[in-house]
């Protein structure tokens, strides 16, 4: 009978099993690689958007919600960025388009309180590829409401 | 070679010319990891196919993007890595039934290929282990990258894909045995 493998010689028997490295050439991948490398490098690094009709500057990629706290906008988060809480929901009025898709987190977590309209995204999920304008739904942490 | 046989210093230097979108960075990088890459994502899939060269490409286009945001943390082959396995994931995800029947057809293709008295049982006994151990047995014993880097890629802690790795080594024994 073949005796178990213990640690010391599975990576042997993993190694020896494993697939060999089969050779890549010059194909499509290594040219389409290349071409999106030179799309993104040509891309600007910051993008401004308007936040309640403040104009900020917003890394490329990076969150609505990052921007907003790393210009003091302090927009609430409660659940610390991870979709649970959806105060950190914003209103899209214009440049949609120029945000990463909803994944289905997001769209569970927006329906899951009550926020169905299309128009709405979570701060913490949206990711900035564009000019965005955004405005918040809920007041800004030590902001009260107008009574 | 492993990940760690690249130096630091040099690597940093290649992801600033892939992110000036450099021609001779992107051949460097191609040629050291894309095939390593593609090994692991045609490992964890089960099946040596062309949806293994799709997710190669998914991987390439989603690394170029993702480029930008990249600290340094960790190997530029760990973060490809993790890409990689995300893009398997979701491939699983969506392909369920049919990431099963590629399994089960790899098993049986390994089978008639391996010559006899070769690693046949080996290979089929690790086409049967799922995806998340199969890649964790991977990464550690074919890709020999370290725990922590493990870590980064599978995005768990360390303490988790020690677990994993235990689990893994545990059921391939199984599996090893019952093929006896």
């Amino acid at each position: 009978m073949k005796p178990e493998p213990d640690e010391s010689n599975l990576a042997a028997e993993m190694k020896a099993a494993a697939r060999p490295l089969s050779e890549i050439g010059e194909t499509n991948l290594k040219r389409a690689f290349l071409k999106r490398l030179k799309e993104v490098a040509a891309r600007p690094d910051v993008v401004p958007i308007e936040f309640d009709g403040r104009k900020i500057d917003v890394r490329l990629g990076g969150t609505i919600l990052g921007a907003a706290l790393k210009n003091d906008i302090r927009l609430m988060h409660v659940c610390g960025a991870r979709t649970l809480c959806a105060t950190c929901r914003v209103v899209v009025e214009s440049g949609a388009e120029n945000l990463t898709p909803m994944r289905p987190t997001e769209r569970f977590s927006l329906r899951w309180h009550l926020s169905i309209s299309p128009r709405t995204r979570l701060a913490c999920q949206a990711r900035v590829r564009g000019p965005v304008e955004v405005k918040s739904v809920f007041p800004l942490c030590g902001e009260l409401p107008n009574s | 070679m492993s990940a760690t046989d690249v130096p630091r210093s040099e690597e940093s230097d290649l992801v600033s010319r892939l992110r000036l979108g450099d021609a001779d960075a992107a051949n460097e990088f191609f040629d050291r990891y894309a095939a390593r890459i593609r090994r692991f994502i045609a490992q964890s899939l089960g099946a040596e196919k062309s949806e293994a060269d799709d997710l190669l490409q998914e991987t390439f286009i989603a690394l170029a993007e993702a480029l930008p945001f990249f600290r340094g943390d960790s190997s530029l082959f760990t973060f490809a890595c993790a890409i990689a396995h995300r893009k398997v994931l979701s491939f699983i995800r969506t392909n369920a039934r049919r990431a099963r029947l590629l399994r089960d057809a790899a098993i049986s293709e390994s089978e008639q290929r391996r010559d006899v008295g070769s690693h046949r049982d080996f290979n089929s006994a690790l086409m049967q282990l799922s995806p998340d151990y199969r890649e964790a047995l991977v990464l550690k014993y074919v890709e020999e990258i370290s725990v922590a880097e493990i870590a980064r890629v599978l995005a768990l802690s360390e303490h988790a894909v020690e677990s994993r790795l235990a689990r893994a080594r545990k059921l391939l024994r199984k599996h090893l045995g019952e093929s006896q």
